[in-house]
């Protein structure tokens, strides 16, 4: 599968998905726009990926254990 | 003074004459409430004048300022809060969206707390883009108060999505105002409006009864006329609180200005002005001139990351699941702009393995930032790659990925502090703006740079002249 054919066919899964979930809500012109903002997240993602990073590269994040006092 | 020239006086010296008892707080609570209620709705700034609320403020000031109990330069000061931040006193807590006109949610915000603890009187909750914009909207007509109005001209945006916010203190409408950015929403109507607006570094100022549109990435900070006033303000509202966690325990005291022979060094990123206009490409060269004339500006590269990706993916992430509420029962059928109500549904397609993957990238992100930013008094750059708007126009956003923003990418993504202060017009008349972005926790510095950069123009001084 070539690039924008891989492309292309996370975008129609993902679509699909959001199709499945609320289709019913959308006006064909709505799901041409959601198409878009779709394309733009793989886009997005697929960069996000492309970057390779090592396993000790933690995510930027304030988690913390709880404990109510005492 | 005349009525004119006090509406667009700065803070600093609003407040001396309080001080002094020269100028009541009452007189001056009730010239801006004036000003609220008769031009605001020509620039859809104003959500509620909190006249009653602000009335009572502004006379308990005046009886402590008479007393002798003065409580600093925000005694007696009036301000508005952008519509997100909650208020107490049966005043409405709408956050732009036609969903919430009526609900009053009880209490005060951190900030808005703070700030009656420094004196300073809440005349007007301000217009915001609904939802503070996270929604995905392409148009300025994307709040149930109307499209953000800019006093430079009527045809113009003052957004966003802190737009009244940005117009109100253009207008003269109040001193300053309270805004918050999750990705431009201070630098954007700072930027159109011709004001100077801080974004304060993440976890200087507690976001404690704002709405939440991104936990990680939403901040809250001052818009005013100058950057010395914006720092009177942040030091108000800055600080730790137990209500939010992520607020950090690092004191901030702002410096009334620098050492009139303190020397500055500029970083600017290679290619930062690629896609701008070229007037505002040109307003930079002259800004980048006044700055050598108080230090060094050299240019300066971060590794070629995907910078823009990674913020969006966060702010998508986190916005689609703030909101889950409203996406899923399809309530957001009630917003005003047409694409607010269906784009969200788009962010489905974002895979919990690309947001951490996006927060890994993050902390790479942040750390690049700070080692070129470590020699620097801060990296400079155009404040808004193109003159605001015109009210029928398409919006230009990096959210979207509809227009490239490393600063602003960066900037939020890593939790940056940064200026923005008018340095010129553009060929249609409106204001265009440059940016100082500082290290974490540097804000003191980038006021700094700020304010010697005002010492030296005088863009900050003006004010549309079509505003009675």
């Amino acid at each position: 599968m070539t690039q924008p054919e891989a492309v292309r066919a996370e975008v129609e899964a993902m679509l699909a998905l959001v199709r499945d979930r609320y289709g019913d809500r959308l006006a064909p012109d709505e799901l041409d726009a959601v198409r878009t903002a779709v394309e733009g997240l793989v886009q997005a993602a697929r960069a996000l990926r492309a970057v390779r990073l090592d396993n000790s590269s933690e995510p930027a994040q304030p988690f913390a254990a709880y404990r109510a006092e005492p | 003074m005349s009525a004119d020239g006090l509406v667009f006086t700065p803070v600093r010296r609003l407040a001396e004459l309080v001080r002094e008892r020269r100028l009541s707080p009452v007189t001056l609570a009730e010239t801006f409430l004036e000003r609220l209620e008769r031009l605001g709705s020509r620039y859809n700034a104003v959500v509620t004048v909190t006249r009653e609320r602000a009335l009572e403020q502004a006379r308990r000031a005046e009886g402590e300022i008479a007393a002798g109990r003065y409580r600093g330069p925000l005694h007696g000061i009036p301000y508005g809060a952008k519509d997100l931040l909650a208020t107490s006193g049966g005043i409405p807590t709408t956050w732009g969206a036609a969903l919430f006109k009526d609900r009053v949610l009880g209490f005060d915000a951190t900030a808005v707390r703070k700030l009656e603890e420094a004196g300073a009187v809440l005349c007007a909750k301000l217009a915001m883009v609904e939802l503070a914009g996270g929604m995905g909207y392409r148009q300025p007509n994307a709040s149930f108060t109307g499209p953000g109005v800019n006093p430079w001209s009527r045809d113009a945006w003052s957004g966003g999505s802190s737009s009244g916010s940005g117009s109100a203190v253009s207008a003269g409408l109040v001193p300053f105002a309270i805004g918050s950015e999750t990705w431009g929403s201070i630098l954007s109507p700072a930027g159109n409006c011709g004001v100077t607006g801080l974004r304060p570094t993440y976890g200087r100022v507690s976001r404690h009864g704002a709405m939440a549109l991104c936990w990680t990435l939403d901040k809250l900070g001052p818009l005013a006329r100058t950057a010395d006033d914006c720092g009177l303000v942040l030091e108000a509202i800055a600080g730790c609180d137990p209500a939010d966690p992520t607020t950090v325990d690092r004191p901030f005291r702002h410096e009334p200005a620098p050492a009139a022979d303190r020397r500055f060094r500029f970083g600017v990123l290679a290619g930062v002005t690629d896609g701008c206009e070229p007037a505002v490409r040109e307003n930079f060269e002259g800004s980048l001139e006044v700055l050598r004339r108080v230090g060094t500006v050299e240019t300066v590269t971060l590794p070629d990351l995907p910078y823009d990706d990674i913020t969006r993916t966060i702010l998508g992430a986190e916005a689609a699941s703030a909101f889950e509420d409203l996406i899923e029962s399809g309530a957001i059928r009630g917003l005003t702009a047409p694409e607010d109500r269906y784009t969200p549904y788009a962010r489905d397609a974002i895979l919990a393995k690309d947001y951490v993957k996006a927060l890994r990238l993050r902390s790479v992100m942040a750390r690049e930032a700070d080692r070129v930013l470590a020699p620097l008094d801060a990296l400079v750059a155009p404040g808004r790659a193109a003159e605001a708007p015109p009210l029928t126009a398409e919006v230009r956003s990096a959210i979207r990925g509809a227009a490239r923003d490393v600063m602003g990418a960066v900037g939020n993504g890593a939790g940056l502090p940064a200026v923005a202060v008018p340095n010129g017009f553009g060929p249609r008349g409106l204001p265009t703006s440059l940016q100082f972005m500082g290290r974490a926790w540097e804000e003191g510095r980038v006021l700094a740079a700020a304010a010697a950069y005002q010492a030296r123009t005088d863009w900050h001084e003006r004010h549309a002249d079509d505003l009675e």
